[in-house]
Order: structure tokens, then sequence, then C-alpha cells
């Protein structure tokens, strides 16, 4: 049986965009690297600004993502049903 | 805090009349063609690109119930009240690998609901009842937790709430209710879509205006930081604790990162989220918008902070106290206190709006669920789509009546415990929704059990919970294993090992499986959807195939326009096995 058709980008790409998007969760997930006052940013604790820095950046990973995973796919829905027609 | 300011109501009434005619001028908004598919009333048409799924989606996530409730919590406890800003951090890249696959499966089989792809999935009517029950239980105090938002405001406002008279108390909420009943009636997914754009403007005003102008009033960050801090430190006489402080503590770590995932893990499958993934028109739009959603998630954290603001205006603090103790009142009074009164009208109407799109969007949601899982496939299997969406629209309704009837019959606290357990509940259909769309490892009948083991789990976990001086649902954490746990989180551990173990001994002994409706290609499919039908006559000849029981949707994805339009005027039903 024919893999599905939206699998098909290199191991390399799916590995870069698990990297990623598990670093992105991590860096809200794991709480003690930001559950301290000291660095302050300005009045900020760290606490704060910590979690305020990393909604746009988790946001830039996403779009990276978005980016690595699109750009195999040019040709749009042709090329992501077609695996199911080939079968 | 009862005086009545007629510049503030000016504009809120302003505000709403101005919504209410975007409301039923919304159904004239990219005309379907045939109104009356349930995809059109339900769906918006599945039509929706990155711009307009970017406005509905984050209508739909940050409630007004968030509004207010988020720096309460704040308020209330100070950092621990943060994990609001955490969870929907790491929301985005979780679904960012799912729901692409939910959306391509739902569009690529004409489904509505989850409910219905999950049944289709495993062939299994139980299992997708179990889904859309949940769903529909977990929405409906969250619809009437919007009501709480908006009575927070009107009572800040002066107007209902306070008189004694029970009738004109629930008035100007019963109106406001009404209105948007109707409108949602008529138009559909379309009402919150459009005035979505309104909301979030106001909103985004609102939160940008306030973070520039009220510390400036209040002397500085370091100013309301140190008073949070002072504030916070002094002895709760209740518990003989500290109210919070504001920095995390180590021993609330734990909470802090399982309340944040587990909320995190089930926004994605509340049926009024993923009724917003469903309603986009490509594949690619959910994880563009997975990228631009977090914009979003900075005024949450913004708006967090609202709390601590609160804390340094005395005369918030007295009312408060006053309102007994109800920290929800804290950010319409720091409006009421810091805004002028044209501003404060601004401020109270984005979240008035802000409570009628999500209020919409789940009922919609809740609706498309009753029709295809169990009016469809229960009550009347042969109902056409005309009929689908008539009941749809009527469940709708029925919804909102609901929800009225809590927040105005029940108290304040039984809707907040309902939504706690909500919460709860939701994430336990998890396992069926999303690990589905990559494996059918588990066997249907485990996941049915494990589902009902954490449901039941969760319950009690939730009811045994004392705190906040309530001896029952107290809390959403509880102590498991010596951690202090989102019983959520705890139950869906529970589940996903009562379901393995299960998976294992009915394969041993050889339990029959259910049938799969879908086919690997589905998860990946991208069809596009025709702006204008090929007309009429396609419409028909699809209805006939599908009530024909052309299950196999020929070359699905593949065969363009006229195989989407196929499938998109009715789902193929799913083979009857014998269940």
């Amino acid at each position: 049986m024919a893999k599905p058709a939206g699998l098909g980008r290199s191991p390399a790409t799916w590995g870069t965009v698990a990297i990623l998007l598990i670093a992105a969760v991590a860096g809200a997930l794991w709480v003690p690297i930001y559950a301290r006052s000291l660095p302050k940013l300005g009045p900020f604790p760290f606490f704060y600004w910590f979690q305020f820095i990393w909604v746009p950046l988790t946001a830039a990973l996403c779009w990276i993502c978005y980016l690595l995973l699109r750009s195999k796919r040019t040709a749009g829905s042709q090329s992501a049903d077609g695996g199911g027609a080939v079968k | 805090m009862t005086h009545l300011n007629a510049v503030t109501l000016f504009i809120v009434s302003a505000a709403l009349v101005i919504v209410t005619y975007i409301g039923f001028a919304s159904a004239r908004w990219r005309p379907a063609e045939d109104p009356m598919q349930l995809n059109e009333w339900g769906l918006g048409g599945r039509g929706f690109g990155t711009f307009v799924s970017w406005f509905l989606l984050g209508g739909d996530i940050y409630t007004a119930y968030a509004f207010i409730a988020v720096p309460a919590l704040v308020y209330a406890t100070g950092a621990a009240g943060f994990y609001a800003l955490s969870y929907t951090i790491m929301v985005y890249p979780i679904a960012f690998v799912f729901a692409p696959r939910l959306w391509s499966v739902a569009r690529a089989r004409g489904y509505v609901s989850p409910g219905e792809f999950v049944r289709g999935r495993y062939g299994s009517q139980g299992l997708g009842l179990a889904v859309a029950v949940t769903g529909i239980l977990a929405t409906m105090p969250y619809i009437a937790l919007q009501l709480v938002g908006i009575e927070s405001v009107l009572t800040v406002l002066g107007i209902g709430g306070t008189s004694g008279n029970a009738f004109v108390r629930d008035l100007p909420l019963t109106i406001a209710f009404a209105v948007l009943a109707v409108y949602t009636y008529l138009a559909g997914l379309r009402a919150p879509a459009l005035i979505a754009f309104v909301k979030d403007t106001l909103v985004y005003v609102t939160v940008i205006v306030a973070i520039i102008y009220i510390p400036g009033k209040l002397g500085g960050w370091a100013h309301i930081f140190g008073t949070a801090s002072t504030q916070l430190n002094t002895v709760n006489p209740a518990t003989g604790k500290p109210h919070g402080s504001i920095v995390l503590l180590p021993a609330g770590e734990w909470a802090y990162a399982t309340l944040a995932l587990g909320s995190a893990l089930a926004l994605f499958v509340y049926p009024h989220t993923t009724t917003g993934v469903f309603a986009a028109k490509r594949r690619n739009v959910i994880r563009r918008n997975m990228a631009m959603l977090p914009a979003y998630s900075l005024v949450l954290g913004l708006i967090a902070l609202f709390g601590y603001m609160a804390r340094a205006v005395p005369a918030v603090n007295a009312g408060v106290k006053a309102g007994g103790g109800n920290a929800q009142l804290s950010v319409p009074l720091l409006f009421a206190h810091m805004f002028p009164s044209w501003f404060a009208g601004v401020a109270d109407a984005a979240i008035l709006v802000g409570a009628l799109v999500p209020a919409a969007i789940m009922s919609i949601a809740a609706a498309n669920l009753f029709t295809r899982t169990i009016y469809k496939e229960l009550l009347k299997p042969d109902a056409t789509p005309a009929q689908e969406t008539r009941m749809a629209r009527l469940a709708s309704l029925v919804m909102k009546i609901g929800a009225l009837g809590f927040a105005l019959e029940l108290n304040r606290t039984f809707s907040i415990n309902l939504q706690l357990l909500g919460g709860v509940w939701i994430l336990q259909t998890f396992p069926a929704i999303v690990i589905s769309l990559y494996t059918r490892w588990f066997h249907r009948a485990a996941l049915i059990i494990g589902w009902a083991v954490a449901m039941v789990y969760g319950t009690v976990q939730a009811y045994r919970t004392p705190g906040g001086g309530q001896a029952h649902f107290g809390a959403s954490t509880a102590p498991v294993f010596g951690h202090v746990t989102y019983i959520a989180i705890a139950a869906l551990v529970l589940n996903l090992v009562v379901a393995a173990v299960l998976t294992l001994v009915f394969r041993l002994v050889g339990l029959q499986d259910g049938y799969d409706a879908t086919k690997p290609s589905d998860y990946v499919a991208d069809p596009v959807t025709l702006p204008v039908a090929a007309g009429p006559s396609a419409r028909r000849r699809a209805a006939g195939q599908t009530a024909g029981g052309q299950t196999e949707g020929a070359a699905a994805g593949k065969a363009g326009p006229t195989a989407g339009l196929a499938r998109e005027s009715g789902p193929a039903p799913a083979p009857r096995i014998p269940d």
C-alpha cells in the first residue's frame, strides 16, 4: 500500500519540524526554568518577561514549520491527494 | 458601584446595536447557493480563508470569560493564574501537529463534528455518542459562563444585577441573549465570524490603551508589582496561608505545568474549536493560523496583568470586597475607575461582544454534534440535508435557552464548577479524537471503557476537592501520588492505561473490531472549495449519490472540484456494520 502522500517529505524535514515544535512546547512546559524572579527586565520579574517573549518565539517556530512543510507542496492539492488515488 | 453612567451605557448600547445589525446582515454575506446544507449553516460553507479564520478562531478561543476569569485568578492568587499564558503558548505547536489532519479527514468525509469522525473511524455508534455527549455536556456550562462574563459587566454598569425585582434584574441579559439567538438561528456560523471582527478590534484597542495608559496613572510597573506582591503576601484568614505570590513557588510548579498542558490538549477537542477549524477553506489555513493566533495569547497575557493593576487601585479592592469578595468584578471595576466613561464603555463593550461571539459558536458546535451524531445517527437516519439544518438551528436555540436557564437559575458557583468539570470531561475524548488520527491500535470498546472510567474518576476527584471556601469542586487540581496535579491530566493517564490494557485483552480474546470508513489519503486531503457551486443539478446529483450509499468517495480528493462538491454536499454514509 502506498504511503499517504502527505508523508512524502524527507526525514530531515520532519525531524526539524519535530525538534522545533517540541522546543516550543518544552519552553512553556518546563516550568522550573522560568519560575524565578531574577534577572528582571526593567520592573518585570523573569517569570513574566520569559513567557511574554516565548509567545512570539513560538509563533515564529510554527511559521518556520509551516514553511518547511509547505515548500514541497507547490502543486497544491494534486500532490497532496495523489497518494490515495495511486494506491 | 451601582451608579449608572449615561456615557458608558450609551457606548455599550451603541456597540450592541451595531453588532446586532452585523449579525442579521451576515446572513447575506457570501450567500450559499443552498443554505439548507448543514455545512452552510453550521460551518459557514467551509470557505473561510486565513484572515477570517484568524478572527473566528481568536474570537472563539479567547472568550469574555477568559478576559474576566484569568485576571480574576491573577488578582486572587498571583503567578499561579498565569498558567493561562503558558497554556496558550503550548497549544499552537501541539495543534499544529494534529489539527490539519482533523481538518482534512472532516473535509474529505463531509464531517461537521468530531463525533462523526470517531463514529466513522471505528464504526462505533457508542464511541461517537460518547464523544458527542461529552462535547455537549462540556459546552453547555461554557456558554453559561459567557453569560457570567456579561453579568459582571452589567453589575458594574449598574444595570440588572442589583435590582430586587427578578424580572428587571434578568431583563438586559435575556434581551441580549434572545437577539443573539435569533441571528445565530438565521445566519449560522457566518454571524459570529463577522462579529468577531468587531469583537477583536474592540479587544485589541482596549488592551493596548489599557497597557499604556493605566500603569502611568498608577505610578509605574514597579509600583504595580510591588503592591500586588505585598497584598498577596498577607495571610488569608480563611486558610492561614498567604493569598499567593507574584513568582511561582516550587510547590506550585507541577500544578502549573499540568494545568497548562491539560488545557492545551483539551482546547482543540472542544466542539467550538473544532467547528472553527472545520470552517477553514484549505489545510494550510490551519497551519498558518497556528503561527498567527499567538497574537491573541500576547493579549491574554497582558489582560492577565490587569489583575495586578486592579490590586494597585484601592477603590477596586473595596469594590471587590463589597461584592462579596468576588474577584470577577476586578477587571470591570478597574475599567470603571481608571478610564474616562466613554472609554470604559468601549472596554465594557469589548467584554460583552467578546461573550456573544463564543456563545454563538459554542451553540452552533453543540447543535452540529447533536444533529449528526444523535439526530441523524439514532433518531432519523434518512434525514435530508434540509431537515438536518432545521434540526441544528432548533438545537442551537435549545442550547442557548438551556445556558440562559443555567446562568439565571443556578448560582454562579455552580456554572463555574461545571465549567471546571467540562475541562476534565472534554480531555477524555482526546484519545478517541486525536490519537485516532494516527492509529487505530486502540480497540473501540477499550476506548469507550477508558473514557467511562476516566469520566467517573475525574468527576469524583473534582467533587472531593475542597478549596476557596467550598467543600466540593474547590479547585481543578488535586494531589495525585503526592503531586498536586490537574485532575484532567490524571484522568487522561488513567483513561489511556485502561484503554491500552483492555485493547490487549480484547485482541487476545478476538473481540470483533469495527469497520474504518476513512482511508489513509483522507488525512492529508486538501480539496479546493469552489466559491460558486457548479449548479443545482450537481447538488442534486451529489445528494443522489450519497443517498445511494456511495461510500468510497471515488478517488477521494483527486477527482477535483466536482468530487469535492459531491462529498461536501453530505457525508458519505458510513456503511452499517454490526456494532
